[in-house]
């Protein structure tokens, strides 16, 4: 070969000092410039660290208000439930966001280019993802167990394990997760939408064979007042099985909570020697694969499809047609742009058909006589849970538009269109889609449920209030802390100014439920109880409606602004 | 230095390239040109191993980039067209970097830095972090990165694309240089006097074939016609397309 090859550098401690450089600046920078922005981002995470820790603690007291023991099979059935259901989104999380940071990202394409080797580019990455994806885990999970075990006394061990179990934990979805997520590129059929159609259908048919059997557990359990929970805990058994991971930790924690030290030892070695050969393993397959899985990946030669205007457009455009023409146009390229991204609204349609299900299936309940359920609790949960949707649905979708238009804004500059009309033809988007979707799926699950017209003419009212209020939030509070920089628009919500969105946005729909909707559900529920009626339950309609223009006219105002002065 | 050997590449069923074979010696300037979505940039990206042909071979200094591409990449540097630099990072920890990767050891690095700091004039800018960078400054910073460790094959993109004047004649000077002290030089440019000035030989590439290969007199007897390389460019390039339609 006869060239002089240079030798070969300790690449892992190379991207080490890397990492730290991009650390120590990012944090410096955030220091000297960003004090606010960084401040704020830790308060947020406290607070919702506090709200889920004050959530722990009021249900762990419902437990033992209940005579419910703590550490016993309950419990313990709840903490699999709990574990299997985090792992799962890592799973899905820490998969999504390696896929992009492996196969899309200039980075990797630069380090591809360079002498770095696949399994160190794959480590990086994979921690970065794993960071990424885990810190909402330990946020959340923190704060759970904190109040368990503030509630039911555990010895001090208990706390000092508590973080080398969620780290640990974290490892072994993920590692899973990002081998899968290489193994699938690499040998992913050509013909993928009928692969994922096949997958899509076997997994559907399980998860409803699934919950069919919950459904029936569930039923039986309520017709004997929860005294034979046989059949309900039997569909969770894989998840309570020696082999799950979720159980692993489940054991750990419980036996550290208990007081037996060796026995929660045992688990945690589990988890970390089980989370470590995965890593081990997913990083090999990346030394064999990643290559020529990107190779695959970039040239997999996707089947050019010719897109049309479609009949929905024309139904978008019919929605908004009391607006302008210019602004009718940008509503309909915001659309097009969401319709042709099928995540955008897969998850949508999920919620919705789950929230559906859980409203028919109720019905069948009441029509069953099984009044353990009460349809003005069940129909605030709607209420609520159509309401955090919407909210989610609006922070991932909406919140980056304005940021997700950066680079190319000055297309949009040199239009004759006028900045604020951008600004109000993203919230006309927002507001319709939102108020279609919410409106249509709480009156059918209201009227699923048999609620008297007052209930579903207040859910009406405070969905469209929710909806409006959010879609300016969003599109108000998106144009005014925009993250140019990022092409991610998952990134985007999880950046500063998402955080703050969604903190925000929560609270803003905790108080409008609070105040226009609870005082009647209150009421009803009392009235079961033998109390009277009371008009004064509307009273808080004003207010409500208050607190949602402001939510309209403040962050509008303040996005318009904002945008009326950035240069692009 | 460079071996393709009857490379074909595919996207999916539409080729990119097609039995594309090219030889460019150690030491030599080759500039590759073609018009948009000609195959220069699957070319340039098989050749540094960021993606395998279908079928065929790519070697780079005697190692097969499918079997040996680490070995082959820590002998090139390449250039895209949209550099990518590490925000959070200042131009010189980003040059340290690379020298890092390359293994260079930590005087030699330094004095490299220096070096390549003064010829891109990187002096006023190289302590602030990337993100604050103009297009041209990320160029410059990126050719300077490419050129830290001394590589034996230079892989450029468009490189003069963002540069001023100034900094063009001066990429002119610096290539020539590089490959009279015996690195090899693989241009990819639409800027046709540059390739007419600067390369040794040239090779025109059309719907992932390549046409014409050869020195400016090569190309000249093959189009019949004794023109300047663009009017050589365009009746080697609509002869190839009227044998297609044909």
């Amino acid at each position: 070969m006869g060239i002089e090859l240079p030798p070969v550098a300790d690449q892992g401690r190379v991207f080490r000092q890397l990492r730290l450089r991009l650390i120590r600046n990012s944090l410096r920078l955030a220091l000297e410039n960003g004090r606010t922005r960084l401040f704020t981002m830790i308060g947020t995470s406290l607070f919702v660290a506090g709200f889920t820790f004050a959530v722990g603690l009021y249900l762990f007291n419902q437990l033992a208000i209940n005579n419910i023991p703590f550490k016993g099979a309950i419990v313990e059935a709840l903490f699999d439930l709990l574990f299997f259901t985090l792992g799962t989104m890592l799973v899905f999380s820490t998969g999504i966001i390696l896929f992009a940071s492996l196969f899309t990202s200039p980075e990797t394409r630069f380090l591809l280019c360079s002498p770095a080797r696949a399994d160190h580019i794959f480590v990086t990455k994979f921690q970065a993802a794993v960071a990424f994806s885990s810190w909402g885990f330990v946020i959340l999970g923190i704060p759970i167990f904190l109040a368990f075990g503030m509630v039911s006394g555990v010895p001090w061990y208990f706390y000092a394990l508590l973080p080398l179990f969620l780290l640990g934990y974290v490892l072994l979805p993920g590692s899973f997760s990002a081998a899968l997520c290489l193994l699938l590129v690499r040998f992913l059929p050509r013909n993928r939408r009928q692969f994922f159609l096949v997958i899509g259908i076997v997994v559907a048919a399980l998860s409803a064979v699934w919950l069919y059997k919950v459904g029936v557990g569930l039923r039986k359990s309520f017709a004997t007042s929860g005294r034979e929970l046989d059949d309900l805990i039997g569909q969770f058994n894989l998840l309570r099985s020696s082999v799950a991971p979720s159980h692993w930790m489940t054991r750990g924690v419980m036996a550290a909570a208990r007081d037996d030290l060796s026995g929660a030892l045992l688990p945690l070695a589990q988890i970390w020697s089980n989370g470590l050969l995965m890593f081990v393993i997913a990083a090999w397959i990346a030394k064999r694969v990643y290559r020529t899985a990107y190779d695959q990946y970039t040239t997999s030669g996707r089947s050019r499809k010719v897109y049309h205007t479609n009949w929905l457009d024309r139904v978008m455009e019919m929605l908004v047609v009391y607006l302008d023409k210019r602004t009718r146009v940008l509503v309909v390229k915001d659309f097009r742009t969401f319709r042709r991204d099928p995540t955008q609204w897969a998850l949508l349609i999920l919620f919705g058909l789950l929230m559906l299900i859980g409203a028919s299936n109720f019905r069948q309940y009441s029509a069953a006589d099984l009044a353990v359920m009460d349809k003005y609790a069940i129909s605030l949960m709607n209420l609520c849970g159509t309401a955090i949707l919407l909210c989610a649905g609006l922070s991932r979708f909406i919140f980056p538009l304005i940021s997700l238009e950066g680079r190319k804004f000055w297309i949009l500059g040199l239009t004759p269109v006028s900045r604020d009309q951008l600004l109000w033809g993203k919230f006309f988007f927002a507001a319709t889609g939102s108020l279609v979707i919410a409106e249509t799926l709480i009156l059918t699950s209201d009227a699923l449920l048999g609620l008297p017209w007052q209930g579903l003419a207040l859910h009406a009212l405070v969905v469209a209030v929710v909806a409006v209020g959010l879609s300016a939030l969003n599109v108000g509070l998106g144009a005014y802390l925009p993250t140019f920089r990022e092409t991610d628009p998952s990134k985007i919500v999880v950046g500063f100014g998402g955080t703050v969105n969604m903190v925000v946005g929560l609270g803003f729909l905790i108080a409008v439920i609070g105040i226009m909707a609870v005082p009647f559900h209150t009421l009803h529920l009392a009235r079961k109880a033998g109390g009277g009626a009371n008009p004064w339950v509307f009273a808080g309609l004003p207010l409500g409606l208050a607190i949602g223009a402001l939510a309209v006219i403040l962050p509008l105002r303040a996005g318009a602004r904002s945008l009326r002065q950035m240069e692009f | 230095m460079i071996d393709i050997r009857n490379v074909s590449k595919l996207y999916g069923p539409k080729p990119a390239v097609q039995d594309l074979s090219l030889q460019v010696s150690a030491g030599e300037l080759f500039a590759f040109l073609g018009p948009n979505g000609a195959g220069k940039t699957t070319t340039i990206k098989l050749l540094c191993g960021l993606l395998f042909p279908t079928s065929g071979s790519v070697r780079v200094g005697g190692f097969d980039l499918r079997t040996h591409g680490d070995e082959a990449r820590a002998l090139i540097s390449y250039v895209p067209d949209q550099p990518f630099l590490y925000e959070k990072l200042t131009g010189r920890e980003f040059l340290q970097f690379t020298a890092d990767l390359y293994a260079m050891p930590p005087e030699k690095s330094a004095e490299k830095i220096e070096e390549v700091t003064k010829l891109f004039h990187l002096d006023e800018f190289i302590d602030d972090l990337t993100e604050r960078y103009s297009h041209g400054m990320r160029q410059r910073t990126v050719f300077a990165a490419a050129l830290v460790h001394d590589p034996k094959l230079l892989i450029a993109d468009e490189p003069t694309v963002g540069l001023d004047p100034k900094s063009i004649r001066e990429l002119k000077t610096l290539l020539r240089k590089l490959a009279d002290s015996g690195t090899t030089v693989f241009l990819s440019t639409h800027t046709l006097d540059i390739a007419q000035e600067l390369a040794d030989r040239i090779g025109i590439i059309d719907r992932g074939r390549l046409l014409g290969c050869g020195t400016m007199e090569d190309l000249r007897r093959q189009a019949s016609m004794d023109g300047n390389l663009e009017e050589l460019f365009l009746a080697i390039t609509k002869e190839a397309a009227a044998e297609a339609t044909v």
